[in-house]
């Protein structure tokens, strides 16, 4: 497939203020970079310092105050939104820090929200996700509920969600924050074979310096802006 | 057009009503809960709104069961059939000289107290029917015919409130009663609407049913009327009024007079009031604040489903359905409850005749469904506002 632009995502002189009471706080300012398919990008820094505030705005579920966010060649900043809620949902796979998946519906349900929000009739859905579980090793676990998995496993049926779709950009919030050392290793292993397509970028949000390794390239941020963008000769290599 | 396809079809609104249904269901406490709650309400509301009607059409019925005639002639300060308010017995042939009368016939309503030959008392409604066209009875025999009337000092009792005055279930036919010091024998049984009395209801020939209550100038009660072909009841009636000075009401205004006046002189209106405003109360109650708390609890769900890509209608149709299959449910429990309630309690002489009218039915529906409905819309502009960037704030 040959891709328009290199480059999954783009910002561009993002600033994103909050307001808090009479005033406003700036947590971005003026930002700019780029998430390259192909690639895992992982963006660290400490707590408060604009990171998931980035995540967000990629992913369309938050709004710049000004900039532009382009992803996949549309601007999102221009999209009305429905057309958002609807891009989201084709284009982008969502891994949550706490997983989020509804204690409800089983494993192949949870993993098929995505399809059948889009119209993908309940059984070929099923299949689909099914087909994508297997692949992450959880065809067994299919019929079981959330509350019958371990962490580990339950961020991988959450990146079995947010792959089942095919989505061209995965944006990761803390995927490992709540995992210990061997499932954190073991979900990021799945990750980095996500980012391997070169149809797909995916964008790691992290402090957790474990998982460094995995990154193709490290974007650094402090106080809303980035002080690094590459690998850190510092960190440990990808292996 | 925007390059990443079209907007999903209605299939995509029925996935997610199952995801939502799921989710509802699966929360077994709070599913439970509501189907409950909605359920008992849709009790309460259904079985006391028809006891509220079935008490209300008591005080109509002692009109309803004469259906032979289409006016009633009364004092003009009678307001209810049970009011017994004599007027003259020249007021009948009055009555026969207006002009538009097909015929008018005596019809006598008093109480009175019946001694059994087993020494026990009862207070009784004493009708007395015009001696020859027996205008005035109900239409439907229990044993033996309307004809048992004719002789003398024979009645006709109502077969439904027997054991008012027999409480051992014996046969009342052939029993003799004593009417103030007067012989009276039970020689037919008919079926009388229940009145506001509840007392049991003995019809006799007009003359009979005079001679033995208490001398009084009067003992007319109303005068019945059928007006003449091509004749509206209720000009005919106006008619009456004009000419004689006396009430005349049509049968339906009458009937509705009866109900008017419970309505207005009892407790009945406002302690049914609050049971049927109860039951909406607890509807609301616990469909508002169980759905609440299934929103809250699963807010960072539908937040994350809204971050994936589902859309605020998608999540309204979700909420919306989870509320509809409680309703239905919890509605179908409670409608059933109460035909249940009326269909065993028919068994009750107190509760004979009671049903769920159509109205009762299809407006229990309606609160239910607006209550389920607009408590569910309520529940869900919390998420319909949520800034789906909540699912990444920890």
């Amino acid at each position: 497939m040959s891709l328009i632009s290199p480059q999954a995502a783009l910002i561009d002189q993002v600033i994103k203020e909050f307001p808090s009471g009479n005033d406003v706080i700036r947590v971005l300012h003026g930002i700019s970079l780029g998430i390259d398919y192909g690639k895992m990008t992982m963006l660290v820094g400490p707590s408060g310092c604009g990171k998931t505030t980035v995540l967000s705005i990629l992913s369309g579920t938050l709004s710049a105050t000004s900039g532009t966010v382009t992803v996949m060649n549309e601007r999102l900043d221009r999209l009305k939104n429905d057309d958002l809620v609807r891009f989201r949902r084709r284009k982008i796979g969502f891994i949550f820090q706490q997983y989020n998946l509804i204690p409800t519906l089983n494993v192949a349900e949870n993993a098929a929200i995505p399809l059948i929000s889009d119209g993908v009739a309940w059984e070929d859905a099923l299949n689909q996700s099914g087909r994508m579980l297997d692949h992450l090793g959880l065809g067994p676990h299919k019929a079981k509920y959330p509350r019958q998995l371990s962490g580990g496993q339950q961020q991988r049926v959450a990146i079995a969600r947010a792959l089942s779709h095919n989505p061209a950009l995965v944006v990761c919030d803390e995927p490992t924050a709540a995992l210990d050392a061997a499932s954190g290793q073991a979900v990021m292993a799945l990750l980095d074979e996500a980012a391997d397509d070169p149809n797909r970028a995916v964008l790691v949000v992290t402090h957790d310096d474990r998982i460094f390794s995995f990154a193709d390239r490290i974007i650094r941020m402090e106080d809303g802006r980035v002080i690094d963008d590459g690998l850190s000769q510092s960190l440990p290599q990808k292996v | 057009m925007v390059s990443f396809g079209t907007q999903p079809g209605s299939r995509s609104y029925l996935g997610m009503i199952g995801v939502a249904l799921k989710m509802l269901m699966g929360d077994p406490v709070k599913y439970f809960g509501l189907v409950f709650g909605i359920g008992f309400s849709t009790l309460l509301m259904s079985q006391q709104a028809s006891i509220f009607v079935g008490l209300l059409t008591w005080g109509a019925n002692p009109v309803l069961d004469v259906r032979q005639a289409q006016i009633w002639v009364m004092d003009p300060r009678v307001k209810q059939p049970d009011q017994g308010q004599p007027i003259s017995d020249q007021s009948l042939y009055r009555v026969r000289s207006v002009d538009g009368v097909a015929w008018a016939v005596p019809y006598a309503r008093s109480a009175a107290t019946v001694k059994t030959m087993q020494g026990n008392i009862a207070a009784v409604t004493l009708v007395g029917v015009d001696n020859q066209s027996m205008v005035g009875l109900p239409e439907e025999n229990l044993a033996n015919s309307m004809e048992a009337i004719r002789g003398r000092n024979a009645a006709i009792l109502d077969g439904n409130t027997t054991h008012l005055i027999w409480s051992d279930g014996r046969d009342p036919i052939g029993e003799a009663v004593e009417i103030n010091d007067n012989r009276v024998v039970v020689t037919g049984l008919t079926s009388s609407l229940t009145n506001f009395s509840g007392l049991p209801t003995l019809y006799m020939k007009y003359s009979d049913a005079i001679a033995i209550t208490p001398p009084e100038r009067n003992k007319l009660s109303f005068v019945l009327v059928e007006a003449k072909p091509g004749i509206a009841p209720e000009a005919l009636a106006q008619r009456i009024s004009e000419v004689t000075g006396l009430k005349a009401l049509t049968r339906q205004q009458f009937a509705a007079a009866g109900t008017q006046f419970i309505i207005e002189n009892t407790g009945i209106p406002i302690s049914f009031g609050a049971a049927i405003g109860l039951g909406i109360l607890v509807a609301v109650v616990i469909t508002a604040l169980t759905l609440a708390m299934f929103v809250a609890e699963n807010l960072k769900n539908f937040g994350a489903l809204k971050a994936i890509g589902v859309t605020n209608r998608q999540i309204l149709v979700m909420v919306l359905s989870q509320a509809l299959l409680v309703g239905f449910i919890g509605y179908g429990i409670g409608i059933g409850g109460t035909a249940a309630f009326l269909y065993f309690g028919q068994a009750d002489p107190s509760l004979r005749g009671f049903k769920a009218l159509g109205e009762i039915v299809g407006g229990s529906a309606l609160l239910v469904m607006v209550i389920a409905l607009g408590s569910a819309y309520v529940s869900v502009r919390k998420v319909l506002k949520l800034d789906p960037a909540i699912v990444f704030r920890g």
